[in-house]
Order: C-alpha cells, then sequence, then structure tokens
C-alpha cells in the first residue's frame, strides 16, 4: 500500500518522556501515514506503551512535539483537542471496557455522549457496530465480567469504533488470545481497517501480526525508533536488537512461507 | 511527615479539581450524572439506613444505661436525658454516621475507583474525552453530601429513641417525663451544631477515598493498602474535624 502517499496521520518529533530522573522515550521522532497498519515493536520496558499513551494524552510529555491529523496536541485549545480525541478509538490491553455498564452500554457511551440520536437509532448503531466486530445480539446486555477475553477485546473494538475514528490505537491486541482467537482478531483488524480506511498504530509483541497485517513496523530500543519501514527492513537490518527479534527462534517459526519468511530463513542461516 | 504533607497536597488538589469541576457543571447543568448520582445515594444513602439505625439505637441505649447507672448514685438520673440529649445530637450521631460511612461507603469508593484505575477504565474515560472527576467522583460527593446529613438526622433520632427506651425500662423514667425534660435540656444550637458538621464530614470521607482509589497502582495488593488507608485517614480526618469544630463552637459561644 503507497501509504506514504496519503499524507501523515501522526507525526511525532523529538518527543522526551521520563518519571523522575530516568527518559524512557529520548528524542523520538515517528511518522504515521494515513491509512496504514503501523505495528510498533520493543523490549518490554522500552516503553511501547508509554509512547503510545503519550500521543493519547494520558502520559505528560517532558519535549517535542505530537500532530495528530495536523494539530499539534500540545498547543490545542481544549475544543481542538476533543475534537481530536473523538477521531480516534483506543483498544486499551486488557479491554478496559466499564464494569459496571453492559457491552450494550459500553458501546453507546461515547455515542451517547457526543451525539444527539434517538434511543433507537443508538440501539440499531451498537447492534451494527457488534456485529462489525463479529458479535452476536446475544451478548449485547452481558457484563464484561461474563465475557470470555476474546469477546472482551471484539466489544472494546467495537467501542472503539463507535465514534467512527480515523485512527485506532491498539495496545497489544492479540495478546491473551489463542493462536486461532489471535488470527481471527488479526483478519478482524485488517478487515475493518480496509473497511473503513483507519490508520492503526498497533502496539504488539506478536510476530504474526507484524508479518500479516502491518504496512509498516517501526522498532523502539533506548528511547529511539531505530527503524522504520516494511518488514523487509526489518528483516534486512543489522541492529542487534532486530536480529535477535526477528532472526530468533521464535522469529523463524512465526510468519508465513513467502518471501518475507524465505528472507528470515536467510538471513538466520 | 513528608507523607502528611504529600497527603495535605492531595487532599487540597482534590478540593480544587472539585470546586473547578462543580463550577464548569453548574454553568452546564446537562453535564451532570444524574443517574449515576441517584445510583449512588441509593447506595451510599438508602442502604445504610438500617445498619445506620440499628448501631445509633445501641449506641444510644448504652449511653442511657450508663448515664442511669452512675448518676443514680448521686441521685441525679433525670439527668441522663440532658446528657443523651446533648452528646448525641452535638456529638455522637454526626461521629457515629460519619465513621459507618467511612468504613461502608467510603471503602467502596476507594476500592471501586482503584479497580476502575487497574483496568485502565480511567485511562479509557480520558482517552475518550471525559475528565474522570465529573464522571466518576462528583457524583460520589454529592451523593455522600445529601446521604450523611440526613443518615445523621435519622440516626440522632434512633439514638435518642434508643435511649428514652432504656431510661424508661431500667431507669423508670417516664417518656411523657423525658420528652419535656428533652425539651428543656436542647435547643435548636445544639441540633443545628451535629446537623452543620455532617457535610464537611461527608466531603472529608468521600474526598479521601476519592484520592486514595486514585492512587492505586496494578497490584491487588496495593488496592487493599489504599483502601484500608482511605478508611484510616478519613475516620481519623472526621474525629479531627470535630475536635476543630468543637473548638469553634465554643469560640463562638454555642
Amino acid at each position: 500500500m503507497p501509504a506514504a502517499a496519503n499524507g501523515v496521520a501522526i507525526r511525532v518529533r523529538d518527543l522526551v518522556v521520563g518519571f523522575g530522573g530516568a527518559r524512557i522515550l529520548d528524542q523520538l521522532s515517528l511518522d504515521v501515514f494515513r491509512g496504514e497498519v503501523l505495528g510498533f515493536v520493543g523490549g518490554s520496558g522500552q516503553g511501547k506503551s508509554v509512547l503510545m499513551r503519550t500521543i493519547i494524552g494520558l502520559v505528560p510529555k517532558r519535549e517535542g512535539t505530537i500532530e495528530v491529523s495536523g494539530v499539534d496536541l500540545g498547543r490545542a485549545s481544549a475544543e481542538e483537542r476533543q475534537a481530536t480525541e473523538r477521531r480516534w478509538g483506543i483498544l486499551f490491553q486488557q479491554g478496559a471496557l466499564f464494569s459496571s455498564l453492559t457491552v450494550r452500554q459500553n458501546v453507546q457511551f461515547p455515542m451517547r455522549e457526543y451525539l444527539e440520536i434517538s434511543d433507537r437509532l443508538l440501539e440499531e448503531i451498537a447492534v451494527a457496530k457488534l456485529e462489525m466486530v463479529g458479535l452476536k445480539a446475544d451478548v449485547v446486555d452481558k457484563f464484561p465480567s461474563e465475557l470470555s477475553g476474546g469477546m472482551i477485546k471484539r466489544v472494546a473494538l467495537a467501542r472503539a469504533l463507535a465514534l467512527d475514528p480515523e485512527i485506532v490505537f491498539l495496545d497489544e491486541p492479540t495478546s491473551g488470545l489463542d493462536p486461532i482467537g489471535a488470527a481471527d482478531f488479526d483478519n478482524l483488524i485488517r478487515t475493518l481497517q480496509q473497511t473503513l480506511g483507519l490508520t492503526v498504530f498497533m502496539v504488539t509483541h506478536d510476530l504474526d501480526s507484524l508479518y500479516t497485517i502491518c504496512d509498516r513496523i517501526a522498532a523502539l530500543a533506548d528511547g529511539k525508533v531505530i527503524a522504520a519501514g516494511p518488514m523487509a527492513t526489518m528483516l534486512a537490518s543489522e541492529h542487534p536488537w532486530l536480529k535477535a527479534y526477528f532472526h530468533g527462534q521464535r522469529g523463524r517459526l512465526a510468519g508465513p512461507a513467502g518471501p518475507a519468511r524465505a528472507m528470515g530463513a536467510a538471513g538466520a542461516a | 511527615m513528608v507523607e502528611v504533607g504529600q497527603d495535605l497536597v492531595d487532599f487540597a488538589r482534590m478540593l480544587g479539581e472539585l470546586i473547578t469541576v462543580v463550577v464548569r457543571v453548574a454553568s452546564r447543568p446537562r453535564t451532570f450524572r444524574l443517574t449515576s448520582t441517584v445510583n449512588q445515594l441509593e447506595r451510599v444513602g438508602w442502604r445504610a439506613v438500617p445498619i445506620v439505625l440499628l448501631i445509633t439505637f445501641l449506641i444510644g441505649s448504652i449511653l442511657a444505661q450508663q448515664g442511669i447507672f452512675h448518676f443514680r448514685k448521686f441521685g441525679a438520673d433525670i439527668y441522663v436525658i440532658d446528657m443523651v440529649g446533648v452528646l448525641v445530637l452535638r456529638e455522637v450521631g454526626v461521629i457515629i454516621v460519619a465513621v459507618m460511612v467511612a468504613g461502608r461507603s467510603g471503602s467502596a469508593y476507594t476500592a471501586e475507583l482503584g479497580s476502575m484505575r487497574m483496568r485502565e477504565e480511567v485511562d479509557a474515560l480520558r482517552t475518550m474525552g471525559f475528565d474522570p472527576t465529573e464522571v466518576l467522583i462528583l457524583p460520589r460527593i454529592v451523593a455522600l453530601l445529601i446521604a450523611v446529613p440526613i443518615l445523621t438526622f435519622l440516626g440522632s433520632m434512633s439514638a435518642i429513641y434508643g435511649g428514652a427506651l432504656v431510661a424508661w425500662g431500667y431507669g423508670g423514667i417516664n417518656p411523657d417525663v423525658f420528652l419535656s425534660r428533652l425539651k428543656e435540656a436542647i435547643s435548636l444550637d445544639t441540633f443545628e451544631v451535629g446537623m452543620i458538621k455532617a457535610p464537611f464530614m461527608a466531603l472529608v470521607i468521600g474526598i479521601v477515598a476519592c484520592v486514595e482509589g486514585f492512587k492505586v497502582e496494578g497490584s491487588a495488593e496495593s488496592l487493599g493498602l489504599h483502601t484500608t488507608a482511605s478508611v484510616v485517614k478519613a475516620i481519623f480526618l472526621v474525629i479531627v474535624f470535630d475536635g476543630l469544630f468543637a473548638m469553634f463552637f465554643a469560640s463562638i459561644g454555642k
């Protein structure tokens, strides 16, 4: 996909984020192009989630700029910020569904707040969103505690898509799912991304996801993006961490047969 | 010492945030979460009524029994009515209710908010453009502000009722005598001194509970720790505030 031609959805420049004396992200720069699926990888504790949380405003930044859809979030007015927040949806690692609300209420929650629509329409949209993520109508009155891990993620995805966002942030969407469920979820993300024209920023550890649905991959180490590009770039990289990550034992086993797989095998050999 | 200072800062910050939110919501009343407030009110107010009535009834009875037992030695049984009336209306009613509410609802608030933080529900709210103080904290504190004065009133009445029953059964003081003596012993001031403290107690309990809830980190241990801290700090502050009020009322001569 010629993603770069569509313009930049998220532009991060010279971002510094730290807690106390530690600098987690150090002068990090990254572009996410409109209409692409970007997989963001990095070792545990390197700050993958921190970057995501900084972009969506949960962690304060020390320096640098973050632009989402052309809006500089550091300088945006409250209204501009809120308008931007309405254009993104977030899937948290554990789903983060509101445990006191039913599935239906969870999906309707953002719509009820921002859209002035009738209850009937609200109901229809909620059911449509749930069907979109592959859930049947019989789950609508269940509480999150009654759902399996995979269903929670699907409901959370439906909620993230409730306001028809342009950008979707996914924090380890396939973690905690069995391989079949994970593959299904990958397909779901890919299908939705293509039909809805979403830009997807995906923090992940899952090599299968990286191989099958990511247009580009960005790798984080030492607080910086050490490489960004399609899978081939990753596999060709000489950076020791990337070599270990993509050519390690699990790296070789993962991934479909094809040029990428062949290259991986060749690189490891 | 540093910790106490930090607690004060957190308390002040939460109070400030709350005031900001109240001003904002007051200018756009439609953003006030009425459903959530009513739901909380049911939990912290309505459902607390039986246990509050029971405990205050017992406390009132015990006060009366002890009063009669000791006053009888001086032949001053009748003063038990003064003691029960003044003590319950001014101090005991509101304190017992505040302690009950801190243990019952303060801990629930902390545990709820804490587990919502652990599951990233609070983050999810924030990223959807909601202010957690407006959505989660304001309805809870408003509910307490309404519930605690009502519970204090009910509790005080129940305690006096208990006291009257014991005075009648154990002390042989006829209810008619009790009532007429009570009228002389207390004034509206006595009642007001107790009642005016109730909303402040509610605020203290609510703020402490919410501050502690939002401090919960990822672990179950942290949740337990902050729930305990919430109750202990709230009860401690309730007593301290009561002392400050006592000094204040003494200095203005009430």
